[in-house]
């Protein structure tokens, strides 16, 4: 296990200059919108706030890769001094260990959460500069002054461009917005989660394929009680699905959080949860960025909702 | 031996902890929680409610073993909120080093 407060300065530094956990100038970062064709905001319409948090995955792979050589050797106590280095030169370093394809691949389920969107005639709009990282990771490591500063700026620029509806793709962000940002800076969004917009004319026949098992990430289950949307979104779609044991409200922890500060933690939950998903025998679908790619590296069959949902509505 | 604070939990309102003396310590959070790691957060809770500060700080690492997953909070029979509590203590621990 690492210091927590080295990795907590770490990235309390790289949120402080660059706005985002990683250190990388949010023109690196956020690029998905540009291959996603215009937006126009018209009255009324919500803002499409990923909260960089499916950008961030290539990003935390790549960290945790390092992290993964780096913990338990006797250069782990090295790390407390990256934080002296400038964040652009961190971020560099970064965005130069991460594979395009990830990018890639990330990037695709915003572009497919757009498309259903777009489909089912939600009013929405997305403009890069209004689209930031939520601080979560700050509030969940204990750093209760940053988290402040930084929720602070951002619900003072969402004001001021006037957004009053959210509409959100991942539960950090979800959870952030809707109960944190009220609480720690008395700003209140209308927020919703993107699955809740999706609204398809008529229902369409099921894919034909076997069922699909539902994790359910902590957030959504337990602390926002939103497991029902992607449910009732497959069963509109008849899309078949099962459910393990552990779900809903008493789902089980993918072992996420853990990997900043340890990624053999990590390991270990994760080895825990795949065993139970395992059980299903069924390609795992998820929504959650962070569970998503924890459950990748643990070599399972698992993809988006978003995705799932998107190739049916094709 | 270890010095106790009657006053700790009132000094832990600052950070967020105001429900550590609604706990009973029936070790429900501790037999629910994944990382079925040294009676934690159970141990925790009690460390706060006798005012044992310097056990805690001893032990500080290890409330960043905590994955925030919410479980204890959810099948806490007291709604004693251990998973919050835990947080507040990060919280704690993260103003105490930033002082020193």
């Amino acid at each position: 296990m690492f210091n927590p407060q080295d990795i907590i300065d770490l990235l309390a530094a790289n949120v402080r200059q660059t706005r985002n956990p990683f250190g990388v100038p949010a023109s690196k970062f956020n690029t998905w919108w540009k291959d996603a064709g215009g937006f126009t905001r018209r009255p009324g319409d919500a803002l499409l706030f990923t909260g960089l948090m499916y950008q961030a995955i290539p990003y935390i792979e790549a960290t945790t890769r390092y992290l993964e050589r780096l913990e338990g050797s006797s250069w782990a106590g090295y790390l407390r001094y990256s934080r002296f280095l400038p964040a652009s030169l961190r971020g560099r370093g970064l965005a130069a260990l991460t594979p395009a394809a990830g990018k890639k691949k990330f990037n695709g389920i915003l572009h497919t959460i757009c498309r259903l969107l777009k489909k089912s005639g939600a009013g929405f709009f997305y403009h890069p500069e209004m689209d930031f990282y939520s601080g979560i990771l700050l509030y969940d490591l204990g750093d209760q002054d940053g988290f402040i500063k930084h929720a602070q700026f951002v619900a003072k620029t969402l004001k001021l461009h006037g957004v009053s509806k959210i509409i959100t793709v991942d539960p950090h962000t979800t959870y952030a917005l809707k109960e944190l940002y009220p609480k720690y800076t008395g700003a209140i969004f209308e927020v919703q989660p993107y699955f809740s917009q999706l609204q398809f004319q008529a229902p369409a026949a099921g894919n034909g394929k076997p069922p699909v098992v539902l994790h359910d990430p902590c957030l959504y289950g337990r602390y926002l009680q939103l497991s029902e949307g992607p449910r009732r979104v497959l069963k509109n779609l008849n899309l078949e699905y099962v459910d393990v044991r552990n779900c809903g409200e008493f789902t089980s922890c993918c072992g996420g959080p853990a990997e900043s500060v340890s990624p053999a933690l990590n390991r270990e939950i994760l080895a825990r949860r795949a065993g139970e998903l395992k059980a299903a025998a069924a390609p795992v679908v998820t929504f959650c960025p962070i569970c998503l790619a924890n459950l990748l590296k643990a070599g399972l069959p698992v993809e988006d909702l978003a995705s799932l949902v998107g190739r049916h509505m094709a | 031996m270890a010095l106790v604070n009657p006053d700790f939990a009132a000094e832990l309102k600052a950070y967020g902890v105001d429900t550590p003396l609604e706990c009973f310590n029936c070790g429900t959070c501790a037999a629910i929680c994944p990382l079925l790691f040294e009676h934690f957060p159970r141990k925790m809770i009690r460390y706060v409610q006798v005012g044992a500060k310097e056990k805690i700080l001893q032990q500080a690492e290890d409330l960043w073993r905590c994955l925030h997953c919410g479980l204890c909070t959810q099948t806490c029979p007291r709604q004693a909120n251990p998973g919050e509590l835990i947080l507040g203590l990060r919280r704690y621990v993260v103003a105490q080093a930033r002082r020193a």
